[in-house]
This record gives structure tokens, C-alpha cells and sequence, in this order.
């Protein structure tokens, strides 16, 4: 090759790479391209069609349990007459047996399935088409935490944010500002897209300052207001009016009311029970009444429905089925506001202790039995209103 | 008249490559830029830490699923040079001998066109029978065509052992090794030997070609399995500096075969003889010209052999002459011929490829953790940079009319030769010899299920899978039904594509059991042969 030729080569080579840059990555600017996207849409189809043929070749499916619910009506879902039960299992996202296997252990059929997820680059980060589906599809309702773990978007690709490690200082006052719009649009997008109604459960516990990034520790409780609002703002012009707001405070914590971003931006209040027992030094046994009942009063005079999004109790340190008893006896009169009550059915918490600790109530048949009692108790419907003030 | 005819004598005529234009250049850069960046999204993709699923498993992807795309970029690689000698008129005077070799079982009727083609070439020559069939109708057939007989019975180490012994007998500055199979065209040597202008070309090799692909799937798909290499290919070697010899229609200079010891002995005589040659420091030149036409397998077990051979004969040249020779090349040629000499690898990566759906389908036991959308978002533009380039440098076949394609007969026979590659590869790593065997020139009959007994348990394993997934299907649970379905159906996916590459080959195990050699040289006009296309 002559001078020109190659110094012409080089040049071609270097056009190509700009070029291939530019084209591949435009796709990849967004956290999940054009064609992944519909990827996913189509690999999501192809599992609900292939339930629906099994469905016609087996017959019984779970959903037949659950036509009693009126699912596709949000307006039911944001005020329901009865309660609904639910729960998360650790099997997901890979498997809903857990969930299944839960329900039949209590002898019913939960009309919600939590789940928890991140925001961040992942594609398991992005809007969880499959699993919502599949929930859908096995006749419940998706009940989605949503954490905003800032730090999991990568600072190559997304160089307009503060680096990694201190993005979390003040972050909430980033969202509020729009910086992660570029992934709230595309959930929200997504959400409307799966035109379903879920529970979308925003940046839990707030107001815990020893727990998660998005607390006080970094950020006041104006600028999680404001994030909230633009948050739900985003959803709201994105056309994502399935989603059904629930804000959910650490009732622990003194001043938490102080966090409610107003009426018109949240439809559930919500809230974890869980008693960890003399696990640590910072616990103790502490009856199902010291943990919610006592924050009740505070709780409902908002006026809107109450979650117990993540209800449980250890085994160690006290008796676990007189706390069940307690926490589902009388429910409905003491507390009748309370209409979601969601099982926290994981094996291996790590979460807050270093020793990995077990929530589930597996072969444990009298607990299971009590339980499933109160379950069935519950389930009756009540008068519409009583929720709201 | 037939329409073959037409066909048929289009073949006949001298072919050559298009020239390469500097925009052509720009082109392929521009291709190879794009596609590399489609390579490193790949990588970045791929070699993540939640992917691994199974550690061991998943190397074991890793390596073949980067086999391959390595070979890919070596292709783009090699294209980058892609050169074309400048064209050398044959300068008067040169000795030139031509050796075609006989051995037993070989039909006269063949050499009757061969040595007849040769008498017809132009340029001053002396033609050499080195016959050791001990049949007196080859040394007739060899003086009614005026070459020189030369009974050589006895020799060892095959066909390049005779070419030894001949050169030892004869003196022409030149020596012409043509395949006896091949029909040279008369302008053979006059479009060869003026590139000898420099002392320092060792060699000059020629494009091969064919003229019985049409006969079956086999010689269609094992034709178009050498198309590429024999057009940008090999031009692109060239450019390298590592054009090789290829056993058939290679001219050397005597005193280079001479300076290396004679012509290499071995199943991979030819590359034994070319690395040879480059590493004692000659060059070589290859011209992408059609100046003679031969024989390609046409039925399945003769391809299966004629690969096995190459496969055992090329590892040869990898464990026996590559670290010999190693410190005496030039990187860009020990590039290629690590290229050339892990061809073969891609037998044990086929293998590899068709266990894992299985593994995961019947075991449960995955690799990778991979998001399928994922892989097919970032392994797809790969592929299909893969699919472009190679599709525009088809621009350089040497006979595009004929050869351009998509060649999909060649990747499916190619992937049916896994078990010779991989026996190849077993074989050269134990050391364990097998015999020298022309390559048939006729058809040979063979044996339905014996041929076609990797692609029918293939099959099947396909079909017992299937059966084996629909009755899990029922049986899985409701809540993990839906969030299965994408990894299920995906490796369900995955065990499809070889099933349906599967199909060419047990249809040309089918043809093979039911061809006839119809000695296609008969047809062969040597009168009219040769001459520039109108």
C-alpha cells in the first residue's frame, strides 16, 4: 500500500469506529434501547400467551380464586371495601412459588404480590414488565417498592450527574430537579405501557436515618416533598394514571408526619411491622400494638387506606402466634382503616443485622393455622367509606 | 441445448479478481470500524460478573462463543490487506516443468484431459507423469500426450515424496505441482511466471477452482466453502505476506524447494511446504486468477475424509512446525498461520455450542445468567457486521458470477464436520497418525446411516427434548411459569438452529447413497478451453 492508501485506511478505520460509536450507542443512551425494549415487550407476550394456552390445555388457574377482585378498577384499588392480603417472597424474580406456596399454607389467595426493585443502568432495573406480567397474569396485583439507590447509574454515561459516592448528598434534590428524568420518563412510559393497575410504593422509610440513602441523613424533608411531587408529577404527565401512589414512613420515628408530601400526591398510607425480637441490642419483643396500633390514631387521620406493606414476626424471644393473633384479632374494628396487609415471606435478611435472620412461618402448621383464620375473618367485605375520614 | 451448456463453458474461461480500489479500502475500514466497535459492546457486555452462572460452564461458553467471534475479526483482519499483484508478463526463456502425479485406483480417462490440457499450454514446458500405479495405460497415455514418464513405485511419503524423487531427476528452473485432477488452462504459465522477476519469490500460487459443484450438495457446499478463501481470502494473506501454497497448481522455484530441504511431506504437505518457504525468507505471490479448473468432493463420506485429513495435516503443522519455525516469521504471518492452523477448532466449539441448550433443558444446568433480549441486542450487530462484510468482499471472488452468495450450503456442511474436526483435533493432540489418501476423483457410494449419524441423533435428541419440554411445561408450577418461559424457549431456540442446519447434510448423505460418478471430466472440451470471457 502507498502513503495515501494507507493514511486513506487509517482514516476509514477511525470513520467507522466514530460512526459505530454513534449509532450503537444512541440506542444505548436510554437505559434500555429501542429494541431491547421491544424485546422484552415481545419475550413478555410470548410467557402470557404461553400461560394462556396452558390455561385452556390444564384448566384451574389462580386466577379463577380471585374474580371476587375488581383489579381493573383503580378507583376499587384505591379504596377497597375489605382487606386485601398479599405478600413478598425471596424466590422472585426467578419464581411466584414462594408466593403460592405461602397461600396455601394460610389456605388463601393473595390479591397482591410485593416485590422490591432499584433504580439504576441494569436491565433488571428497568420497569419490571415481566414479573408485573406474570403477577398479572396469575390474577393478583403488583405491589412495587421502588428505591432510588442514585448511585447505581454508571458516571460514564451519564456524566451531567454529581459522581459516584456523592450523588446521595442532597440527591433527592436532584430528582426534584429532574436530573434522573431520563429514567423516571422511561419507568413511567413503561408503567402506562403496562396499562395494569399496581401499587407503587416511592423511596419507603424516608425518615430513617440509619437505613437507606434517600433518608435524612442526606436530604431534608423538603426536598424529599419535592422529589415526591416531581416524581408523581412525571407519572402524571407520562399518562401512568394505573399507578397508585403509597407512601410509607418508619412510624417508629419521631416526626414522620412531617414527610407527607399532601393529599392530592399519595392515595395509601403505609407502613412495615416487624418485630425483630431480642435479635440485636437495639431490639426487644415488641407487641404487634407498640409497633402499629400506637401510631394508628396519627396514621389514619390522614385519611387515606393503610398498608402494612411488610408485616412479620421472629420466632425468638416471645410467643410468634399470640403476636399474629393479636396483630389480625379485631383488626377490622380497632383499626379499620387497615386495608392491605402484606407477608414478608424472605429466608435470609440481611438487611439490617449481620446474622441472616428468617421471617417465614414454614412448618410451623398451628401459626399457619391461626393465621389463615384471621386471613378468612378479614376477608369480608365492609362499608366503603370507613377508610376515609 | 441445455442450459448448463451455457454454464457449463462459461466456466472455461479465464477469470480474475477485481482490482482493489482505494474507495474499496475506505469501504472495508469503514465496515471493519463499525464492526469492531459492535465487538467491544459485546465484550463489555458479556464478561460481566452477574452473568456467571456456573463458573466452569461458562468459561467453557466464553471460549467458544470467542472462538468464533475471534475468527470473525481475524477475517476482517486478514481483508484490511487485501492486495492484488500488479500484473507481470512472463518474460522468454524460463524452464518450466509441470508434475502431475497417478496413483492406483485413479481413472486414466481423467489424465487423458489433464495431460491433453497441459500439452495445450503455451508457454515452453516439459510435462512430468510421476506415475506409481505400475499400469501400462498411463505410461502410453503419457507419451500419446508428449510428457515425460516417470515410473516412481515405491516411493515414500506419498505424493510430495515422488515430487522429491522428480526433482531430483529432472533440471527446469521451474517446477508446476498441478493436482491431476485439475485442467489447466493454456494460458497457465503466462499469467504465472512473470512474477519469478524477483529473486526473492520462493513461489506463485494460483486461484483453484472447480467445475463439478453442480454435481450434488456435497460439491456445491464444499465449493463454496473454499470460494472466499480462494478470492479476498487469500488476497488478503498475500497482503500479509503469507500467501500460502495449496497443494494444487502451485509453481515454485526449484532452488527454493531446494533450499528448504524438497517439498514437505505430511498430510498438510502444501502449508508444511509454504511456512517452510516464508520462514527461510522467500515470499510468495498469489495471483487471484482462474487459470484451470478440478474436481471437489461430491459425495459426503469423501469430503468427510478429504477434511479429516486436512484437519489432522493442519494440526501437524501447528505442534510440528509453527514453534520451530515461529522466531523466522513475521508477526503478520504468524498471525496468519495461527489463523489458518486453529481453523479446525471450530469442531470442539460446535460440540460445545450443541450441549449447553441441552444441559440447561434436561439438567437445569445454565452457563450464563444472561438476559436473552441482552444478548441479542449486543451479539446480533456483530453478527450482522459479520454477514456484511463478508457479503462485500465477495466483490473479489475470483468468479463472482458463479460464487457469490450466501453460501449457506458451505456453514452447514461446515457445522456437520464437527465430529472430523473434532476426531482431527483428538487425533494431531495424541499424536495418532493415519494414512495418506488421495482425495477420491469419482464418487463413492456410502452408507445413509453411517453419513448421516450425527445429524439423525441430533434430530432425535431434538425431538425426544421437545416432547421432554412440553411435558415440564405442564408440570411447572403456575408461579414460575411465566417468569421461565424467555429461558426455556430461548434455549429451545438455541437447539433449533442446528436442527434446521442439520437438514443439508442428511440430504447430502441421502444424494450420496444413490450417486453415480458420472466422471465429469468426459464432458470437458480441452479444445475449447481457456481465453478471456467475452
Amino acid at each position: 500500500m502507498r502513503r495515501r492508501q494507507r493514511i486513506l485506511v487509517v482514516l476509514g478505520i477511525l470513520g467507522g469506529i466514530i460512526a459505530g460509536v454513534v449509532v450503537l450507542t444512541a440506542t444505548s443512551m436510554e437505559a434500555r434501547g429501542p429494541i431491547s425494549s421491544l424485546l422484552e415487550r415481545s419475550a413478555s407476550a410470548f410467557g402470557a400467551i404461553e400461560h394462556a394456552i396452558r390455561r385452556r390445555v390444564t384448566g384451574s388457574a389462580r386466577a379463577e380464586r380471585l374474580a371476587w377482585l375488581k383489579r381493573d378498577s383503580v378507583e376499587f384499588l384505591k379504596s377497597p371495601n375489605r382487606v386485601l392480603f398479599g405478600a413478598y417472597d425471596d424466590g422472585i424474580p426467578q419464581t411466584l412459588d414462594g408466593v403460592i406456596d405461602l397461600e396455601q399454607q394460610l389456605g388463601t389467595t393473595f390479591s397482591l404480590v410485593h416485590f422490591y426493585t432499584a433504580w439504576g443502568d441494569k436491565p433488571e432495573q428497568q420497569f419490571p414488565l415481566q414479573l408485573a406480567t406474570a403477577i398479572w397474569d396469575l390474577g393478583s396485583v403488583p405491589v412495587v417498592t421502588w428505591e432510588p439507590w442514585l448511585d447505581d447509574f454508571e458516571s460514564v454515561t451519564h456524566s451531567n450527574l454529581p459522581l459516584r459516592g456523592k450523588r446521595d448528598f442532597h440527591g433527592l434534590s436532584g430528582v426534584a430537579r429532574g436530573d434522573y428524568d431520563f429514567y423516571i420518563d422511561e419507568w413511567a412510559k413503561d408503567a402506562a405501557r403496562f396499562r395494569h393497575p399496581l401499587f407503587l410504593r416511592f423511596a419507603h422509610e424516608m425518615n430513617d436515618p440509619y437505613r437507606y440513602p434517600w433518608g435524612p441523613q442526606n436530604n431534608s424533608k423538603e426536598e424529599y416533598i419535592a422529589a415526591w411531587k416531581h416524581v408523581v408529577g412525571r407519572f402524571r404527565a407520562a399518562g401512568a394514571n394505573n399507578v397508585i401512589w403509597v407512601w410509607s414512613p418508619h412510624v417508629a420515628y419521631e416526626y414522620w408526619d412531617l414527610y407527607y408530601p399532601g393529599a392530592q400526591y399519595v392515595d395509601w398510607i403505609g407502613t412495615g411491622a416487624l418485630n425483630y425480637g431480642p435479635i440485636a441490642y437495639w431490639s426487644k419483643w415488641w407487641r404487634f400494638d407498640e409497633i402499629f396500633g400506637q401510631k394508628y390514631p396519627q396514621m389514619s387521620s390522614f385519611g387515606k387506606p393503610i398498608m402494612i406493606a411488610e408485616i412479620g414476626s421472629l420466632a425468638v424471644g416471645g410467643n410468634r402466634e399470640e403476636w399474629y393473633r393479636a396483630a389480625l384479632d379485631d383488626l377490622v374494628k380497632k383499626h379499620p382503616a387497615v386495608r392491605a396487609i402484606l407477608f414478608f415471606n424472605k429466608r435470609n435478611d440481611q438487611t439490617v443485622t449481620s446474622q441472616k435472620i428468617d421471617w417465614t412461618i414454614v412448618g410451623d402448621s398451628t401459626l399457619a393455622r391461626t393465621i389463615g383464620a384471621g386471613i378468612r375473618r378479614l376477608s369480608r367485605p365492609m362499608p366503603v367509606d370507613s377508610a376515609r375520614r | 441445448m441445455r442450459r448448463g451448456d451455457a454454464a457449463d463453458r462459461d466456466l472455461w474461461r479465464h477469470r480474475e479478481a477485481a482490482e482493489v480500489r482505494t474507495r474499496d479500502r475506505v469501504t472495508l475500514g469503514l465496515l471493519a470500524g463499525v464492526g469492531i466497535v459492535a465487538v467491544l459492546r459485546l465484550l463489555d457486555w458479556w464478561f460481566r460478573p452477574e452473568h456467571v452462572a456456573q463458573l466452569w460452564l461458562f468459561v467453557a461458553l466464553s471460549i467458544a462463543v470467542w472462538y468464533g467471534i475471534s475468527r470473525i475479526i481475524l477475517g476482517w483482519a486478514n481483508y484490511l490487506a487485501i492486495r492484488k499483484p500488479e500484473r507481470r508478463d512472463a518474460p522468454e526463456g524460463l524452464s518450466v516443468a509441470i508434475f502431475t502425479t497417478s496413483a492406483p485406483g485413479e481413472p486414466p480417462s481423467m489424465f487423458e484431459k489433464t495431460l491433453a490440457a497441459c500439452e495445450r499450454i503455451r508457454y515452453p514446458h516439459n510435462t512430468y507423469l510421476l506415475d506409481d500405479t505400475g499400469d501400462p495405460r498411463f505410461h502410453e497415455l503419457a507419451e500419446r500426450h508428449g510428457a515425460k514418464w516417470l515410473e516412481l513405485i515405491g516411493v515414500p511419503g506419498a505424493k510430495a515424496g515422488k515430487i522429491n524423487r522428480a526433482l531430483e531427476m529432472t533440471k527446469e528452473e521451474f517446477i508446476v505441482v498441478l493436482d491431476p485432477d485439475h485442467i489447466p488452462f493454456p494460458e497457465f504459465l503466462d499469467r504465472v511466471l512473470g512474477y519469478f522477476d524477483s529473486d526473492e519469490i520462493g513461489f506463485v500460487q494460483v486461484s483453484q477452482a472447480y467445475y463439478n459443484q453442480s454435481q450434488s450438495f456435497t460439491a456445491a457446499g464444499a465449493a463454496e466453502q473454499t470460494y472466499g478463501f480462494y478470492g479476498p481470502g487469500q488476497m488478503g494473506l498475500f497482503g500479509h505476506g503469507a500467501s500460502v501454497a495449496i497443494g494444487a497448481n502451485c509453481t515454485f522455484r526449484r532452488h527454493t524447494l531446494e533450499s528448504i530441504g524438497g517439498h514437505g511431506i505430511g498430510l498438510a504437505e502444501d502449508l508444511v511446504t509454504a511456512i517452510r518457504i516464508h520462514a527461510a525468507g522467500w515470499r510468495s505471490v498469489y495471483v487471484p486468477e482462474i487459470v484451470s479448473r478440478g474436481l471437489v468432493p461430491e459425495d459426503l463420506g469423501s469430503y468427510y475424509r478429504q477434511q479429516l485429513k486436512w484437519a489432522r495435516g493442519v494440526y501437524e503443522v501447528v505442534f510440528a512446525e509453527m514453534p520451530r519455525l515461529f522466531g523466522k516469521l513475521s508477526w503478520r504471518q504468524r498471525l496468519s498461520y495461527a489463523t489458518i492452523g486453529t481453523y479446525y477448532l471450530s469442531g470442539p466449539a460446535t460440540l460445545l455450542y450443541l450441549i449447553f441448550p441441552y444441559l440447561f433443558l434436561w439438567a437445569g444446568v445454565q452457563p450464563a445468567s444472561m438476559q436473552f433480549e441482552g444478548f441479542l441486542t449486543t451479539a446480533g450487530p456483530v453478527g450482522l457486521m459479520g454477514v456484511i462484510i463478508y457479503l462485500t468482499a465477495q466483490h473479489w471472488l475470483c468468479h463472482p458470477a458463479t460464487e457469490r452468495g450466501t453460501h449457506w450450503r458451505a456453514a452447514s456442511l461446515k457445522a456437520a464436520a464437527w465430529p472430523v474436526f473434532v476426531a482431527g483435533t483428538v487425533l494431531a493432540i495424541t499424536r495418532t497418525d493415519i494414512p495418506y489418501i488421495p482425495t477420491a476423483k469419482e464418487a463413492v457410494r456410502g452408507r445413509f446411516l453411517v453419513l448421516a449419524s450425527p445429524q439423525l441423533a441430533l434430530v432425535a435428541l431434538y425431538l425426544l427434548t421437545l416432547v421432554h419440554v412440553v411435558k415440564m411445561r405442564l408440570l411447572t408450577s403456575e408461579g414460575a411459569l411465566e417468569l421461565s418461559s424467555q429461558a426455556v424457549w430461548g434455549m429451545v431456540g438455541f437447539a433449533t438452529v442446528p436442527v434446521l442446519m442439520a437438514i443439508g447434510p442428511i440430504r447430502a448423505a441421502w444424494e450420496s447413497t444413490r450417486i453415480q460418478s458420472k466422471q465429469p471430466w468426459r464432458l470437458v472440451d480441452v479444445a475449447s478451453i481457456g481465453g478471456d470471457a467475452a
